[in-house]
């Protein structure tokens, strides 16, 4: 078995696939890294000095001005409300929700990233990990070994989840590397405040704790880890059921989409919470934002994505060993 | 090299993949089975005023006077005061405008609750209210209805507020000048002006003598600015002023405003 994913993964290394999504990533840090030092000097213009207390606080009251002004929906509204009391919070028990140096960034990037950017770049190694040996026909030589089929399948799948653990660390470890040479590589045990729980309109802190940075971390890159591999894996499903790659990295392509635009307008309808794609964002729970359907907590959208990533494995196996190969 | 390069890649997945499990089991942990999180809170000391600044500090409070609403450049009777006085002088301004549209009396006694709020009026040097405008006209509502035990009470209330207000600001500072912006009439031009007019110079009157008892506050009229040409220098929503009526209101705190 072991040889097996050695093979696999010696494919992989020669495809440049991880090098290429390390590129791009390189690149996305590099110019997020330059708007948010853009950002940081038009501050210091504004207002003359960059105490985080007074960034805050003016958010804080543009906020309230947004809220009072007319034509603004009730959903939105409400959210912009428990933004306030977040924020609020953080300013009252003196903690800085955005601690400058690169471990701050790379937490942020990390929110932002999880629900589209990195499945993409998952999909980038997962989407041709079967289909392209179909079409190259190279799947042949592979079934010719005297070796079972669920276990050249496996050892697909393993690789694939080495990958993207490949993926997930490097996103970190490059976010946190490139950003620091303009930000400074200080601040993992900055104090970060998780646990807010959401109810209706309110914001409950009575479950809050304040953790250090690096702590964060980590339990932000295990999520964001968590939901890669069900893309992934759902991804590999479709990799093993459509032989075209392309035509399985579109299917992907559009429920990714679909639940990145559906999480912005489904919350009245409820069923929607069963689907993956809009329970991708994991790390919202541990900073407190309002889930994209009432009820949705974290639990919740573990177990689903767990269920779905189940159910895409063994339908990938069930396919794969029965399938005629020609 | 290409040898190696798989087993590199190899060793790293894997510890990669070791860290990211060890991570989600403790964020499961931490996440659904840790209790007593409330005590992983210390209580921080609160901050000290800054110090170190340079130049002088102007915060505003109130309602959307303060904002700017009306003003399509945004900046609002502040934004053309601190024009004004980067004009005038060569000092650094820095400025805070906390101002939300909508506010009440009773809206900002609570804001100055706020320990941010208050760290900034301690640095301030000059704080600049405009407070009572939805006290006493509540969109409009007010006028339409002319309650006068209504009007009355809601005077009371504001007075009793304004008076807190003043009081909690003058005990975290007690250098800096306080300048409280009267109110216009919006209605002079409509049915009744006489009326309305009375009422808005009665409220204005009653704030005047309040912030004569205080020292270093001074009451800023602009009634007198919006009385004759009122269309002129109102927004199109007939109530609030445009940019050349927050530039009347700028240009006559810029005056009074000295170092």
């Amino acid at each position: 078995m072991i040889n097996l994913v050695r093979n696999e993964m010696l494919k992989i290394v020669r495809k440049k696939r991880i090098l290429i999504v390390a590129g791009i990533i390189a690149v996305l840090v590099a110019l997020f890294t330059y708007s948010q030092y853009r950002e940081i000097e038009r501050r210091l213009e504004r207002f003359g000095d960059v105490d985080w207390r007074t960034t805050l606080q003016q958010q804080i009251i543009d906020t309230q001005n947004r809220i009072t002004s007319s034509g603004i929906s009730d959903e939105w509204k409400s959210e912009l409300q428990l933004r306030i009391q977040q924020q609020q919070y953080y300013l009252d028990n003196n903690v800085n929700p955005m601690e400058p140096g690169a471990p701050s960034f790379a937490r942020v990037f990390a929110e932002h990233s999880i629900n589209l950017f990195l499945p993409l770049m998952i999909m980038v190694v997962a989407a041709d990990i079967v289909s392209s040996e179909r079409s190259a026909g190279t799947v042949k030589l592979l079934l010719t070994r005297p070796v079972k089929r669920w276990r050249i399948l496996m050892s697909k799948y393993i690789t694939l989840i080495l990958s993207v653990s490949t993926i997930v660390v490097l996103f970190g470890v490059l976010s946190y590397l490139i950003s620091g040479l303009i930000f400074g590589y200080q601040g993992w045990a900055a104090p970060v405040i998780t646990g807010f729980n959401v109810e209706g309109n309110e914001l409950n802190t009575n479950a809050v704790q304040m953790i250090p940075q690096w702590q964060y971390l980590l339990m932000e890159f295990s999520l964001v880890w968590f939901v890669a591999l069900i893309v992934g894996t759902i991804t590999f499903m479709l990799s093993v059921l459509i032989r075209n790659t392309p035509a399985g990295m579109g299917v992907m392509l559009a429920a990714l989409i679909s639940g990145a635009i559906l999480s912005n307008m489904v919350s009245s309808w409820e069923q929607a919470k069963y689907l993956f794609m809009i329970n991708l964002n994991l790390t919202g729970y541990l900073s407190g934002q309002a889930p994209p359907i009432e009820g949705m907590t974290l639990g919740f959208s573990l177990v689903v994505l767990a269920v779905w990533g189940l159910a895409a494995l063994i339908v990938s196996f069930a396919v794969f060993i029965r399938q005629d190969i020609y | 090299m290409k040898k190696y390069s798989v087993r590199l890649t190899l060793v790293f997945s894997v510890l990669s993949l070791i860290l990211m499990l060890f991570g989600l089991g403790w964020t499961i942990q931490n996440q659904f089975f840790s209790k007593g999180a409330s005590e992983a809170i210390e209580e921080k000391e609160p901050v000290d005023v800054d110090e170190d600044k340079d130049g002088k500090v102007v915060v505003a409070l109130g309602d959307s006077l303060t904002r700017g609403t009306g003003d399509d450049s945004g900046k609002g009777y502040i934004g053309y005061l601190v024009d004004e006085l980067e004009e005038k002088s060569k000092e650094k301004i820095t400025i805070h405008n906390f101002g939300v549209k909508g506010y009440r009396s009773n809206q900002l006694l609570d804001q100055l609750k706020q320990r941010e709020i208050q760290r900034k009026i301690q640095s301030a040097d000059y704080i600049l209210i405009t407070i009572g405008g939805n006290d006493l006209f509540q969109s409009g509502q007010t006028f339409l209805q002319m309650d006068e035990q209504k009007i009355a009470q809601a005077k009371e209330s504001y007075m009793k507020n304004l008076e807190a207000i003043l009081k909690e600001v003058r005990t975290m500072n007690d250098s800096a000048v306080i300048f409280h912006i009267g109110l216009y009439n919006p209605f002079i031009d409509l049915n009744d002006s006489k009326l309305t007019t009375k009422i808005v110079r009665d409220w204005n009157y009653d704030s005047n003598q309040l912030l004569d008892q205080n020292e270093k506050a001074v009451y800023v009229p602009t009634f007198d600015l919006f009385q004759l040409s009122v269309n002129d220098y109102l927004y199109t929503d007939k109530f609030h002023p445009n940019a050349e009526g927050y530039r009347l209101i700028a240009e006559r705190v810029a005056s009074l405003i000295t170092w």
